[in-house]
């Protein structure tokens, strides 16, 4: 419906022009750091491909779905899901392109599944009704009152020696299922994390526990859709977000499962004796997970490019009062242009790069390891697990607080929905407690750490085995000495030793709490919290270090950039922590004094090329999903187009006064009958 | 809703020791009086009138909140809507006072269309408006026959308010206004109440007469019919969407086509500067206050679930000792806490500056002299108590931006501490955050406002410099400090509490003339200072809280109210939130020069885990006495009385609509419900 609102146009300099000549001033070629951080893979290629086929789907539309109900929202998240999937046998897609066209639709997706411990002959069974989509499946291994723990489970499965089956009960409420994705509605058959229970040495009544085991379990019927019988199964009700993934309870009633449920790759119970047959690598149970983390690492730089992208742009073009040393009469001021919104945005602008380059060498240390591992080689196995804890830990915070310091950072708008950043958010930080409590997953970084310390202490004479072994060792030569001469603010390198130093000298710090001085483990948790810290920023600095100075295929104009912003992600980093820095001697105190001014420096020399280097990570428009992020800048007629035409509260006109009970006015419905109708 | 479960599941209880037994244990090992810290906090009265609220609206099915994080956003406001009528047929039938409506709406808990019209519309009326005004506007607005808002915000314009396009140019000849928006980026925009409820607008407007802008001024506008309640003509109004939180208030956008209103319509009465700053101080203030009240719902739920949730052995004890609680845990201590010492720290603070508003009006109306409010244009300038206003002025910036920012952050580490379970709804903190966020943006934002505390400081410096400083304690910390800066501090913060503040002080005055060397020896920009003056207001203000928080233990009242026992633990709330402070601030108290390296070591090692300790078994009594109902914690986890599990499992399976639904799981069937034939709408 027009009105006089079309042709009204926002005050000049409006977005396009802004934008166009911020990228003007810049000569970071987008088009070749683009190249540089994403075509590795074909990620590139295949973003813009499967881009045009999904952005032609009327249900991948994200115009409405922030207004809907919980029941709305979800049954849009299956269409989708169902959609895709069926797109995915349309144009045969790759599962590479399949993930594609997930992350660009941008819902968590109902359908989840990867099936793991199953032995060969029940891969043989159930692999081609998982692929064929007959069976829908999930994952149940957190519980109610159980999580990171898996010793701590409570849900039971009882060896019958006489049917030759499992008895999965659950014995209390708190043994209930819980958080379980893609099984509240949607799965058929669940992967059951319980407790083995078998009978005590060829007792009758006694049962032993040999520990949490996988079964395979039917759940529901595969015609009606309900729950079996002695099962009980749902969702867990509204989240902070993933709204469209049905997080399950379920809880079992002496329900009975056939011997074969029990995944066997690993450990089996023999039918005929109900004898156990223990694992033979155990190490092996936690590759997964450490992919798992790899890929979380990886996927946190998009995330925070993301969120970056849509703060530069939108404070680029925002304006808000005249520079307070200038003509009082000109116009008001890019807000990009404060310091005071530079140090929040910018150094999470330089963190996106740090998370991209230690997140390939994350990839290509997991690759490698699992060649090893293949080759009966374990022995970088528990260096890579306790590394990908500490980065999964610190990389998730420092992506899920920076969508929230971008959101913030711009002000009121950034509260509204045309920011796009609050699904984002909402999804998102699930990420800090799912797949191990950032807070918990840091003691395996620290024990690793404190093991490897004391190794290099009792065999100070041998060479290094490995270079953590290298760098502890010469540390404790020196421990003592004269300081590090280190001088950050003129060396890269020595940005990185320092780093380094502070994370051995807190390890030593640790070691002799724990080891000499016999301290509780639980009087050490804050300090081992710490050490993680810093061991993962140090990983992060020293990747970024390293990938700089052995890429060769960069413009010279476009790596000056990237050395200033490794600059800045470290000397920001070194000034959160400015202190730990100096007491563990890895800087001077005139270098400690000097961090601010060199850190406000590095911003306002990266300012300038903060536009192209946000448009290098080639986030799409309908990904963004953002009135604030739009390439073209348009951000006011975006906002208002959201409000005003595709708002659906604008539909309704409401009774005001309050002596009336009627809320839509004409309607004569009180307040009453809406709950009523609920 | 979903039918009940079978009897087996309903037999179902968790294991054991079950939180109601793990509470009572808590409860056991810690001597506080709670009644007494409660009375101490909120008064014996304010106590009686939320008892006797929750009794009144607890049982109104229109209050119930089983739905609130279901729904859509249209029904969530219809919902809303209902709720703010009910709310004042209930205010008009028990002739509640502003404040009882204030804690009435504080226990339903989420904001509703009513609010800007309750709040500024009538404040702005009552204030500006001339006697005319009041009986042609307010005397309506006061009974609900005309609804209003404030509207001064746009599109492309938030705090700085000459920025401001919209017009309002005077025409002689007829002697009317014309309301006028040139611009798409001048749409009114944020405006709560606005979008869907409201029927007139205090709308601010550039105004011009002969072609001259004499700056932004109020104008009363209707915007929508009073019968059919539909836009009048040329005015183009709405609801700006959906948001990240908030979304039970109808935030508005608002354009003018050549609107004409009469004279009357412009509010002529324009404040002093002294009733703006005097306003404007009050709102902060208050803000500071409500935040220790909102930090302590999220340290409230997050505690006690943290003392019935139980994860891993002590890696130290015996193999067959029980799981832990989550509480034991020295990483879950240091960020639950040092938030529980924030929330009493943030408490006294605002207290202490309603108290000082208080006093100060005191002697601003002793001293008021005819005409002397005309004269000045900010609050430097003032004189009879202005030292005392300009002091409290500065000092309400730095703490909002500080108290606000410490509450809604502390919200979220708060979720964060309840692992997993805390991402559920029935956590009741995520909404909760995102319905607060808000406050660190609105009534100045957080960054924005360190840049008054730093101009602040760096005058108060000059004027110590010059010998002609005011008599206040920002003077007397400065001076302080010029004094004693060659000799050296030598604060003993491990053993001397009077110290810990001194050291707070020192380093604030320090950082105060390092800003002064920038800005007037070194000349450098003003933009270019801005970092420096957010870390110098911040560093004032956690200066701030510490004194307030240490007078108030100190001060005869707490003794008299409280015991010596839980005196001692308040002490030790101090010193946690100071030295916490301290810590984490450890490079600048270095640099400064008020506290060694040994000294920060101690402190991180040897004197918090020390006051973790001394504070852990009194935990849950101290977030007892806040005294937060149940029903307005709306928290499966933050029980009082620790039936956590059973909580979240009823609301799972009993309150949840997604399980009335069965789906057709298969990808290659389009329908998404089970038996339902044809696609599903949406």
């Amino acid at each position: 419906m027009p009105d006089f609102t079309d042709n009204l146009r926002p005050s000049q300099p409006d977005g396009p022009t802004t934008l166009a000549r911020e990228r003007a001033e810049s000569n970071i070629s987008p088009k070749e750091l683009s190249h540089h951080l994403l075509s590795a893979d074909g990620f590139l290629e295949r973003q813009s491909r499967i881009l045009s086929i999904v952005q032609l789907e009327p249900l991948f539309s994200k115009e409405k779905q922030q207004n809907l109900s919980r029941p709305q929202r979800f049954k849009l998240g299956l269409a989708r899901a169902k959609l895709l999937r069926r797109l995915k046998d349309q144009h045969k897609w790759s599962h590479d392109e399949y993930k594609m066209a997930e992350y660009l639709v941008d819902d968590v997706s109902p359908y989840f599944f990867a099936p793991g411990n199953a032995s060969e002959a029940q891969r043989a069974e159930w692999m081609p009704l998982i692929e064929s989509w007959k069976i829908v499946g999930a994952y149940a291994q957190t519980e109610l009152g159980h999580g990171s723990n898996v010793r701590g489970l409570e849900l039971e499965a009882r060896w019958d020696g006489k049917t030759k089956e499992f008895i999965l009960h659950s014995p209390t409420l708190t043994a209930s299922k819980w958080w379980n994705g893609s099984l509240g509605r949607i799965a058929n058959h669940a992967i059951v994390v319980a407790q083995l229970l078998l009978p005590k040495d060829g007792s009758e009544n006694k049962y032993v526990s040999h520990g949490p085991h996988p079964f395979i379990v039917q759940v529901r019927d595969m015609k009606t859709h309900l729950p079996l019988s002695g099962v009980v199964v749902g969702d867990i009700g509204p989240k902070y977000g993933y709204i469209t993934m049905d997080n399950a309870y379920m809880l079992f009633n002496h329900f009975r499962i056939p011997h074969s449920a029990m995944l066997s790759r690993y450990s089996s119970v023999n039918p005929n004796t109900g004898i156990y047959t223990k694992p033979e690598q155990p190490a092996l149970v936690y590759g997964s997970l450490t992919y798992v983390r790899a890929q979380i690492v990886h996927h946190a730089r998009l995330v925070l490019a993301r969120a970056v992208t849509v703060a530069v742009r939108y404070t680029a073009i925002r304006r808000q009062f005249q520079d307070r040393d200038g003509d009082k009469h000109g116009p008001e001021m890019a807000v990009l242009d404060y310091p005071t919104v530079q140090i929040r945005i910018l150094p999470l602008l330089a963190t996106a790069f740090a998370l991209h380059y230690t997140g390939q060498s994350m990839r290509a240390i997991y690759q490698s390891t699992r060649e090893d591992v293949e080759q009966g080689d374990f022995r970088s196995l528990a260096h890579m697990h306790s590394m990908s804890s500490g980065l999964k830990s610190l990389c998730t915070m420092l992506a899920a607080d920076g969508v929230e310091t971008c959101r913030r950072a711009m002000g009121g708008h950034g509260f509204g929905g045309g920011s796009g950043l609050i699904q984002l958010n909402n999804d998102y930080l699930s990420k800090p407690t799912v797949e191990g409590d950032n807070w918990m997953i840091t003691q395996q970084v620290a024990a690793y750490l404190i093991k490897k310390m004391t190794a290099a202490v009792d065999s100070l004479a041998s060479p290094a085995s490995d270079k953590t072994d290298a760098i502890f060792k010469e540390y404790i030569r020196n421990r003592g000495s004269s300081p590090s001469g280190l001088d950050v603010l003129a060396s890269d390198r020595d940005v990185v030793k320092s780093f380094e130093l502070r994370a051995t000298t807190l390890t030593y710090d640790v070691y002799e709490q724990r080891v000499l001085k016999k301290k509780s483990w639980n009087s050490l948790l804050i300090q081992l919290h710490k050490l993680s810290k810093a061991q993962s920023q140090s990983i992060l600095v020293t990747n970024f270090f390293e990938s700089l100075s052995t890429n060769s295929s960069l413009s010279d104009s476009t790596k000056s950039v990237m050395w200033e912003l490794f600059r800045l992600f470290a000397f920001y980093t070194m000034e959160n922590e400015a202190f730990e820095f100096f007491r563990c001697n890895a800087v001077t105190k005139s270098a400690l004094d000097g961090l601010p001014a060199r850190v406000q420096e590095l911003m306002s020399r990266i300012r300038p090329h903060a536009v192209n280097l946000v448009d290098s990570w080639m986030i799409p428009d309908y990904l963004l999903d953002s009135a604030l992020g739009r390439y073209d800048g348009r951000i006011y007629e975006d906002l208002y187009n959201r409000a005003h035409r595709l708002n659906p509260l604008n539909k309704i006109t409401f009774n005001p006064n309050y002596w009336e009970d009627e809320i839509v006015k004409g309607s004569g419905e009180s307040g009453a009958s809406i709950l009523s109708k609920l | 809703m979903p039918s009940p479960p079978p009897d087996w599941v309903k037999a179902l209880t968790p294991a054991g020791p079950q939180g109601s037994e793990l509470l009572a244990q808590e409860r056991a090992q810690s001597n506080i009086n709670v009644d007494k810290l409660s009375e101490l906090l909120h008064t014996k009265e304010f106590l009686q009138r939320q008892d006797q609220l929750v009794k009144l609206l607890q049982p109104e099915k229109v209050f119930d909140k089983s739905q609130n994080h279901t729904l859509g956003r249209v029904e969530r406001l219809q919902r809303s809507l209902a709720k703010a009528k009910r709310l004042q047929q209930l205010a008009e039938k028990h002739q509640w006072s502003m404040e009882e409506l204030h804690a009435a709406n504080e226990l339903i808990g989420e904001p509703t269309p009513y609010g800007l019209h309750a709040s500024m519309f009538l404040v702005t009326l009552r204030e500006q408006g001339s006697p005319e005004q009041h009986k042609l506007f307010l005397e309506r607005a006061a009974k609900y026959e005309i609804i209003g808002c404030y509207a001064q915000t746009e599109l492309g314009h938030g705090s700085n308010v000459r920025g401001l396009e919209t017009t309002a140019t005077w025409n002689p000849d007829k002697k009317t206004f014309t309301i006028h928006s040139p611009t798409l980026t001048a749409s009114k925009w944020w405006i709560g109440s606005l979008g869907r409820t409201a029927n007139h607008a205090v709308v601010m407007a550039q105004l011009f007469i002969g072609g001259k802008n004499f700056g932004p001024h109020p104008f009363v506008v209707q915007v929508r019919d009073l019968e059919t309640h539909q836009p009048l003509e040329n005015v183009y109004v709405g609801d700006i969407g959906p948001k990240f939180g908030y979304n039970t208030m109808d935030n508005g956008f608002l354009l003018f086509n050549n609107v004409e209103i009469p004279h009357i319509n412009i509010t002529s009465a324009l404040p002093s500067p002294t009733l703006v700053y005097g306003t404007l101080t009050w709102v902060r203030s208050n803000i500071v206050l409500q935040s220790g009240g909102v930090l302590a719902r999220g340290v409230t739920i997050a505690t006690r679930y943290a003392a019935v949730r139980r994860q891993f052995q002590d890696r130290d004890a015996d193999v067959n000792a029980g799981e832990n609680q989550v509480l034991n845990y020295k990483m879950v201590q240091v960020r639950l806490l040092p938030l529980l010492a924030s929330m009493y720290a943030l408490h006294f603070t605002g207290r202490g500056m309603m108290r000082l508003y208080q006093e100060n009006q005191q002697r601003m109306k002793a001293a008021a002299s005819p005409g002397q409010d005309s004269r000045g244009a900010g609050p430097e300038e003032l004189r009879a108590g202005a030292d005392l206003l300009a002091d409290l002025h500065a000092t309400s910036c730095g703490l909002k931006a500080l108290a606000s920012t410490t509450a809604g952050e502390g919200l979220e580490v708060c979720r964060r501490a309840c692992g997993g379970h805390g991402y559920s709804s029935y956590s009741g903190i995520g909404s909760y955050y995102a319905d607060y966020l808000p406050t660190l943006t609105w009534e100045g934002d957080n960054y924005m406002l360190t840049q008054q505390v730093a101009r602040y400081l760096l005058k108060s410096a000059r004027a110590v410099l010059s010998g002609k400083s005011a008599d206040n304690d920002t003077s007397r910390i400065l001076r302080n400090y010029l004094d004693r800066r060659e000799k050296g501090a030598s604060f003993d913060i491990l053993e001397n509490d009077a110290d810990i503040v001194e050291a707070f002080a020192w380093r604030t005055a320090h950082l105060t003339f390092e800003a002064l060397k920038h800005r007037d020896a070194e000349k450098r920009s003003w933009n270019s200072l801005l970092v420096d003056f957010w870390r110098l207001s911040t560093a004032h203000s956690q200066y701030l809280v510490v004194r307030n928080f240490y007078e108030a233990v100190s001060s005869p009242n707490l003794s008299q109210a409280i015991d010596s026992d839980s005196k001692t633990i308040m002490h030790s709330l101090f010193r946690l939130y100071a030295l916490h402070t301290l810590e984490r601030e450890a490079a600048e108290f270095f640099s400064s020069g008020a506290v060694t390296v040994r000294q920060i070591t101690l402190t991180r090692t040897v004197a918090v885990m020390k006051l973790l300790d001394e504070i852990r078994p009194h935990a849950i009594r101290l977030v007892d006495a806040w005294a937060i109902p149940d029903w307005q914690l709306d928290s499966s986890l933050g029980r009082s009385d620790g039936k956590v599990y059973e909580d979240l499992f009823h609301r799972a399976s009993q309150e949840n609509p997604v399980n009335d639904l069965t789906f057709d799981p298969y990808p290659w069937n389009e329908n998404v419900l089970k038996n339902q034939p044809g696609k599903s709408k949406l």
